[in-house]
């Protein structure tokens, strides 16, 4: 659990902003958070929602020891209702549950909070409901949405709220963190580059899976080349049995953006930004098999494979796709 | 926490605060049951934000000792299981206790059960209602007050507010007003003087609360202490509490809407009424509102109705009285229905004042009720 001080190092602006704000008793109605993945979006709402519900703040911060604080945090406070996708979107019903909540007095005290985790990934019907809901805010009700792109939300809903904008963290600081976590030097590259936080990439490196589908991938781009007419075979055998859910094969696909991407440092000699150092070897055998024009449109193809999959096409499709395109 | 308490008086209490359980709850705490253990006997309280339910058993009732060897605390329980662990249990007696880690014991004859429980203070904390703005109702006047009211309020929730029933206390008299817009139900009920202190602002009582709260009255002479504070309402028999939360919003001004002249009165037995429209009903077509025609004729009423694929149907009602204007109306039948069915007495009176206002129905001497219905436009 994040302090409300290492929020502070990590987002000094906002935390600032959030920090005046308080003290100055100006909060807005609504508020979007965004940024980048592991920029603490989640830390910083629930921080939030327990300064407003706390009984005994010091200063701008919670006390984080009062039963209000506490339940915050265990998702047990009557009053603080968060929202998450459920499957892949966040869907018309739960935006109609959380207005009929708020037709009603709070349990507790008269104050509400809502929070919507990747509210971009609200459907329209559930988008158009909340702005009429945002617009007429009753008294005392924050609301706080978290985003990783505002631009996918409605305009409407963006002008609406104070925007807060979250630094992206340096991956200079993550990977420095990741190796005095005593994670070898070569791994934290890598994982600075596939999981933009500290939690995330420590459980990563203690998962075989990952191991696993590392490995995979690289056999996968060398077969591109020495055993291309196999490859799709071996997409459907073993990468997809492997990347069994949507998540798992965004992590494969994110391993493959930057395996190019590191075909395309090598071509321009820029060794220091190189993720995938310990296939050094085979990165410099590829590199000068593709034109510096075919490597972009990979990287394209492969940015749009993942918003394929956000967009619910089916995962072996995507994956046959991308293969094929890939190989030519 | 620690005590001994007899099986039925814990199978009883559970029985009531389930009511208030709900398995889709929207913070999981809300998944449990809290059992809070004092000298002077046990509490248990279930809720699902919306209402809550708390139970109390005293140590000891009319002589009959119900608790032993209390040890103070609290605890909240899975009520998916404790309830049946209880019923199922081999003996009268049951003791229960909890240790630091929110694990409970339940012991009786044989059976040992070890139960991981949560923390009570996770549970929201309901608020504690001061006596100063309560007063006392008997049982069976507050379960006609609702009956008479409830079934008006509105069931989508366009406009949430009018999902529940408007309370509130002008002049030394308790007003219930419910409506959706194209009717409207009230009763009052005038304070005696040692209620006359009471004072609350127009508050609005989710429907629902009020249809569960019917249930868990029983019917008798007891009486139910009615507290109000800011965010909740609170209904207190002996040994059951029953909150609910309020509606937030204002809710409309409904006294403007209450015609205070009338063209046509017309004065006629309810049960007559109530029984000839409820045949008129059966040939009005559901889909388009239920609607029959009423036709006001010398010492008579005409109700009718004309579904031209069915039939046509008419009936008769002799009137006690009808002054003034001559008058054609059309109305939901539905609405109507409702509204004759509530009244008790055995003559009715109907105030008109135009095909196109809305008209008064108010039993006869019998100032309390009051039915607003809108008539319906044909063409």
């Amino acid at each position: 659990m994040k302090t409300w001080t290492s929020l502070k190092e990590d987002q000094p602006v906002v935390m600032k902003m959030i920090e005046r704000m308080i003290k100055d008793d100006r909060m807005a109605h609504a508020y979007l958070l965004h940024g980048d993945p592991g920029t603490g979006k989640q830390a910083i709402a629930l921080h939030l929602a327990m300064r407003i519900f706390c009984k005994s703040p010091h200063g701008a911060e919670p006390c984080k020891t009062c039963t209000d604080c506490r339940r915050v945090e265990s998702g047990n406070h009557p009053d603080l209702h968060w929202l998450k996708p459920e499957g892949a979107s966040i869907k018309k019903e739960q935006i109609q549950d959380l207005q009929r909540e708020f037709t009603y007095q709070g349990l507790e005290s008269n104050k509400k909070v809502y929070v919507i985790e990747n509210s971009d990934k609200m459907t329209t019907n559930a988008a158009n409901r909340l702005l009429k809901f945002l617009e007429e805010p009753s008294r005392e009700t924050t609301a706080i949405l978290l985003t990783d792109n505002q631009y996918r939300l409605l305009d409407t809903i963006r002008s609406r709220c104070q925007l807060l904008a979250l630094r992206p963290l340096s991956p200079k600081a993550l990977e420095a963190a990741l190796i005095n976590e005593g994670i070898s030097p070569h791994n934290a590259r890598l994982f600075q580059a596939i999981a933009p936080q500290l939690e995330q990439a420590k459980a990563l490196d203690q998962d075989t899976w990952f191991a696993d589908a590392r490995k995979l991938m690289v056999q996968l781009v060398s077969m591109l080349h020495s055993r291309s007419n196999e490859s799709l075979f071996f997409v459907e055998k073993q990468w997809m049995e492997h990347f069994k859910d949507r998540e798992q094969l965004k992590i494969g696909l994110n391993l493959l953006l930057h395996w190019f991407k590191d075909l395309i440092y090598i071509q321009i000699e820029d060794n220091a930004s190189l993720v995938m150092l310990d296939y050094k070897e085979q990165l410099e055998q590829q590199a000068f098999r593709y034109t510096k024009q075919q490597l972009t449109t990979i990287l394209e193809t492969i940015t749009h494979a993942v918003r394929k999959l956000d967009q619910n096409v089916h995962p072996t499709l995507v994956m046959e796709q991308l293969t094929l395109q890939m190989q030519r | 926490m620690k005590f001994t308490i007899q099986r039925d008086q814990l199978i009883d209490s559970l029985q009531h605060v389930m009511k208030a359980i709900s398995p889709r709850v929207a913070i999981p705490i809300l998944t449990g049951i809290k059992i809070e253990a004092t000298k002077e006997g046990i509490k248990l309280t279930g809720s699902d934000s919306d209402i809550s339910i708390e139970s109390f058993i005293p140590v000891e009732e009319d002589g009959l000792v119900y608790v032993e060897n209390i040890e103070p605390g609290a605890i909240v329980v899975q009520a998916k299981y404790f309830p049946d662990i209880i019923r199922k249990l081999p003996l009268k007696t049951i003791e229960i206790q909890t240790d630091d880690n929110y694990q409970m014991t339940i012991l009786s004859g044989g059976s040992e059960f070890h139960l991981n429980g949560q923390d009570a203070e996770e549970y929201p904390h309901l608020p504690v209602l001061h006596t100063d703005n309560s007063f006392e109702i008997k049982h069976d006047l507050l379960k006609e007050m609702i009956k008479q009211t409830v079934f008006a309020v509105s069931t989508v929730e366009t406009r949430p507010i009018l999902t529940g029933v408007n309370m509130k206390v002008i002049d030394g008299k308790l007003n219930f007003v419910a409506t959706d817009s194209h009717r409207l139900a009230s009763r009052v009920l005038p304070l005696s003087e040692e209620q006359k202190h009471v004072n609350f602002e127009s508050i609005v009582v989710p429907g629902k609360s009020l249809a569960e709260l019917n249930k868990i009255i029983e019917e008798n002479d007891e009486t139910v202490t009615m507290s109000v504070s800011d965010n909740q309402i609170l209904f207190q028999t002996k040994n059951i509490y029953f909150l609910s939360r309020l509606l937030d919003g204002n809710y409309p001004e409904t006294d403007r809407l209450i015609p205070d002249q009338s063209k046509t009165v017309v004065k006629t037995k309810t049960k007559a009424l109530l029984q000839a429209i409820d045949r008129a009903s059966l040939l009005a077509k559901e889909n388009r509102n239920n609607v029959v025609k009423l036709e006001t004729k010398d010492q008579h009423l005409e109700i009718s109705s004309n579904t031209p694929e069915v039939g046509q149907v008419t009936e008769d009602v002799v009137t006690e009285s009808t002054e003034g204007e001559s008058l054609k109306i059309s109305f939901s039948a539905k609405y109507m229905i409702d509204a004759l069915r509530i009244i008790e007495e055995e003559y009715v009176s109907i105030y008109f004042t135009g095909a196109m206002r809305p008209f008064v129905i108010r039993p006869d001497q019998n100032d309390q009720i009051l039915q607003l219905i809108l008539p319906v436009r044909t063409y």
